[in-house]
């Protein structure tokens, strides 16, 4: 491989294992964007993060991490204003912040191409509700293209681009998680030539002024647009019709559910009936769909969610008066991710026919095992900020879960790392629902609900996104709420963007224009606003304590860095001291014989370093600070009210050998490997 | 049309997905072969459940490969559809468990991380011996290492225990791919030399 770097200088004729979503970004960068954006969310952070991390090697490239995606998705409209091909990429529910720009987007049309990449999320592994986007294109028309695989996604992408200026609508590319994160072969086209990408925008006012008659005439224009979209669909390469024998059934479907689908029929052993795939799920040609009804007398629509294609495929049966039966819902669930395994089950239900046996046992045994296995969530990493920010709130409202007590605080739960609060042993969220949603829930109930101290928790970069107008309000109203936001000074979920107010890049360089955030909450009008390091535990809760009877909106930033962007820091420039632990460096200790097991580090603060062990002579359980995972935080020794934890020097690989001898013991009685053949 | 499916399972931040990264670049080789499969992770969630699929396949011909009824493969894998699987925490394997067959492999690490329900005394950690008898009713090529002991012992630290496993895989089961290819991937990018090591090491288990 002579080129180091596919995704920027590869051609037609390399090939490489690449992820769904840098598939989307090589696609864009095929079809000569010159701007890209988004307000990162998983699933589709690496969209624009791959061409971010390399537009230093890319000539004419523009890329932004917004502070939205209301505003993302305007910066792209701009852009392609301007004669800029622009992808703009965000997450499902982004698209509920950006549904104003793009509701417009139709009326006034693009100039260069314009493409809004969906990660969708069903299941919601990664997301706070699990909203099929495409709906959205029933009152906002803009084409919905879906790919189902890595190939597609690239393919797709640098197509929707011709379509999107062919038909002056912004193309939605349709992404949902399992094909973001698949990573399989792609192979590359050719680029096209960057020198000439250079802005100029010229004035439009017929298209973009919209207001009174002018909106009028530009909703009649859409939809003659979408009109010869709807043709051009009919013929297209992108909606395929693949024939079977003389089977009267045919089936229906898109993106990855069509990968499901036909490895599904491959496994099942059934190749004889009529396969429709649609590349465009909006808008449906009625020609096109009347062109795949011939023949047929049953029809499955084999799709995610509440049934999008469903809903827009029996009204057009109806206006061709297809008399076969159309079945969709009835057969594959409407909710959590439709799995090859719901696709397998749903077409051996339709055909009636038995489930190959492999895949039953293994179905059966997998839930006959479920019950029996302890139940796992994600949580905080270890030495994260956010542990010590949660429990101090805890501590200061009262929670106890070894003495069994409740909180009287009401705490407003946001979106971000810190979400994961509201997981075991913290429970420290009574409600989550979008960003922002905490301080505006929250101002509200602090009014109506006098009894009880409010507390609305936010993290920097949720607050940026969208939180500033609900503080201001909550000032203005006279609302009476505690606020903590939780600086960790980068967008961490996501893959660690920065917010405006990071003040020192991975490398040690300072920002430029840094954001203080303290100045900016005072200038909102909020006279109680404290800083305070977190991990400073005792501090910080008797902070919370002493706000919490103050009066009107109090502001506690809990600032402290992201512990996995210090360490990469510190490792980045060969600094020792703080970060992760190496061999001969002080550690950590808990000194068994002080330890009366309170279960104050263990289960309150519940560190993962923080492990159960067993004592050889006594066989009793002892707690024990994992030297190979602590990174010496020094919160738990902090905590810990019999002074039993202690930073002491320490060998870490001699400390492994004895903990290994007497695991091994402990692991006789089964032995090491049970191999009866190959 | 031939495939052999990996399922890989384990905790966020073990380095699963890099597993399945460097075997998938090692199917890059011909034409005729493809390789699919993704990756589940939550955000940044630490400690939560994660897994990788695996999913190489081979074409019998250019048209086998052109045929769209053989040509278009799901990212996941079907339940009881994995040739092998490579777990890299005792408990999860359970989990993964759903993948396997009677002809499956399986690769297990012994070192446990409890989970937050267990540390509330609400549910108890299952013993091995039980993983062992409960994955024993499924298939019975089972193996199982402390591979965090044996990366802390040889590299100073857990970050390897991932590529040791890989290394246990090939030496235990038959993998429709070189062990030329993988190393070569190994070779390519930081931590090359611990890479391949680690992989040597697996090898010989
Ligand atoms: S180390 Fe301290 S805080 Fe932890 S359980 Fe023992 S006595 Fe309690
Ligand atoms: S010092 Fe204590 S709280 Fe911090 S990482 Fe180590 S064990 Fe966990």
């Amino acid at each position: 491989m002579g080129k180091s770097n596919l995704f920027v200088n590869g051609t037609k004729g390399d090939k490489a294992i690449v992820l769904g979503n840098e598939a989307i970004a090589r696609g864009a960068l095929e079809a000569g964007i010159g701007y890209a954006s988004m307000y990162p969310g998983t699933p589709a952070s690496e969209i624009i993060a791959v061409l971010d991390k390399n537009k230093s090697s890319i000539e004419n490239l523009y890329t932004e991490f917004s502070l939205n995606e209301h505003i993302s998705l305007h910066g792209a409209i701009g852009a392609s204003w301007s004669g800029i091909r622009s992808l703009c990429a965000m997450k499902n529910v982004g698209l509920n912040v950006a549904s104003e720009p793009a509701q417009f987007l139709s009326y006034t049309g693009v100039k260069a191409g314009l493409v809004l990449a969906i990660g969708s999320d069903p299941g919601a592994p990664s997301s706070s509700n699990e909203q099929d986007d495409r709906w959205y294109s029933l009152h906002n028309y803009m084409p919905i293209m879906e790919p189902s695989n890595i190939q597609e996604a690239k393919d797709f992408t640098k197509d929707a681009f011709d379509i999107s200026e062919k038909f002056s609508f912004g193309v939605v590319l349709m992404a949902p998680s399992r094909l973001c994160h698949n990573a399989g072969t792609l192979y590359f086209g050719d680029l096209r030539d960057r020198s000439e990408i250079k802005g100029d925008f010229k004035k439009d006012p017929e298209n973009y002024l919209n207001l009174f008659g002018m909106a009028v005439r530009n909703h009649a224009k859409y939809l003659e647009r979408n009109e010869l979209l709807k043709k051009y669909l009919i013929e297209s390469k992108f909606n395929k019709i693949i024939n079977g024998s003389s089977s009267k059934i045919g089936f229906i479907s898109s993106g990855v559910v069509y990968a499901h689908l036909m490895e599904s029929l491959d496994i099942l052993g059934v190749y004889d009936h009529k396969i429709l795939k649609l590349g465009f799920t909006f808008p449906l040609p009625g020609e096109l769909i009347g062109r795949f009804f011939e023949g047929l007398d049953k029809v499955v629509i084999v799709e995610e969610a509440e049934g999008f294609l469903e809903f827009q495929i029996k009204k057009i049966a109806y206006e061709l008066g297809f008399k076969g039966a159309i079945y969709g819902k009835e057969f594959f669930k409407q909710t959590g991710e439709l799995t090859i395994d719901d696709v397998i089950v749903g077409i051996s239900n339709f055909f009636e026919k038995p489930l190959p046996s492999y895949f039953d046992f293994a179905v059966k045994k997998d839930k006959e095992l479920r019950d029996k296995l302890p139940q796992r969530s994600g949580t905080f990493c270890i030495g994260c900020p956010h542990r010590a920010t949660f429990y101090s709130i805890l501590k200061a409202v009262g929670f106890s879960n070894t003495e069994g007590k409740e909180r009287e605080a009401v705490i407003a739960g946001d979106i971000g790392c810190y979400t994961l609060g509201l997981l075991p042993p913290y429970n420290a969220m009574d409600f989550l629902t979008c960003m922002n949603a905490g301080l505006g829930i929250g101002q509200a109930i602090s009014i109506f609900d006098k009894q009880k101290k409010v507390i609305a928790l936010v993290g920097d970069s949720t607050f940026y996104h969208s939180g500033i107008p609900v503080l201001l309000n909550a000032v203005q109203n006279g609302s009476d709420i505690l606020y903590v936001i939780l600086d960790n000074s980068w967008t961490a979920m996501t893959g660690h963007q920065k917010t405006p107010s990071t003040q020192k890049d991975i490398d040690g360089k300072p920002s430029a224009n840094v954001l203080n955030l303290k100045d900016l909450v005072k200038s909102l009008g909020v006279s109680y606003v404290k800083s305070l390091d977190p991990n400073s535990v005792k501090r910080f809760a008797s902070q919370i304590k002493s706000a919490l009877k103050e009066p009107g909106v109090k502001v506690i930033i809990a600032k402290r860095e992201c512990i996995l962007q210090e360490a990469r820091r510190n490792k980045i420039l060969n600094k020792k001291g703080s970060g992760f632990a190496e061999a001969g460096e002080s550690l950590y200790e808990i000194q068994k014989s002080r330890c009366v097991k309170c279960n104050e580090c263990f289960v309150e603060l519940a560190c993962p370093a923080i492990i159960l062990k067993k004592d050889e002579e006594t066989g009793n359980d002892y707690y024990y600070i994992d030297p190979a995972s602590c990174v010496k935080c020094g919160v738990c020794c902090e905590i810990c009210p019999n002074s039993a934890i202690r930073k002491v020097e320490f060998d870490l690989k001699t400390e492994f050998k004895l903990r290994q001898r007497a695991e091994i013991k402990s692991a006789e009685e089964v032995p090491n490997e049970v191999r009866i053949n190959v | 049309m031939k495939k052999f499916n990996i399922a890989i399972v384990g905790l966020g931040g073990q380095g699963i997905i890099t597993m399945g990264t460097v075997m998938k670049n090692a199917a890059l080789s011909s034409d005729l072969q493809d390789v699919s499969g993704s990756e589940r992770r939550g955000g940044a969630q630490r400690e939560g459940y994660v897994e990788t699929f695996v999913k190489y396949i081979f074409y019998e011909n250019e048209s086998e490969m052109k045929d769209p009824r053989k040509s278009m493969h799901s990212p996941m894998i079907e339940s009881g559809g994995a040739d092998a699987l490579i777990s890299l925490e005792p408990l999860e394997t359970l989990r993964g468990a759903c993948y396997i067959n009677k002809n499956s492999i399986v690769i297990f690490n012994k070192t446990p991380y409890i989970p937050i329900s267990v540390r509330m005394g609400q549910t108890s950690y299952p013993e091995i011996s039980f993983i062992v008898s409960e994955l024993m009713k499924i298939t019975e090529n089972i193996f199982y290492y402390d591979f965090d002991a044996i990366s802390l012992e040889n590299f100073n630290s857990l970050t390897q225990k991932n590529i040791i496993a890989l290394g246990a895989l090939f030496a235990k089961a038959v993998i429709p791919i070189e062990i030329a290819a993988i190393e070569n991937i190994l070779k390519i990018g930081k931590g090359s030399e611990n890479n391949l090591k680690a992989f040597k090491l697996g090898l010989k288990l």
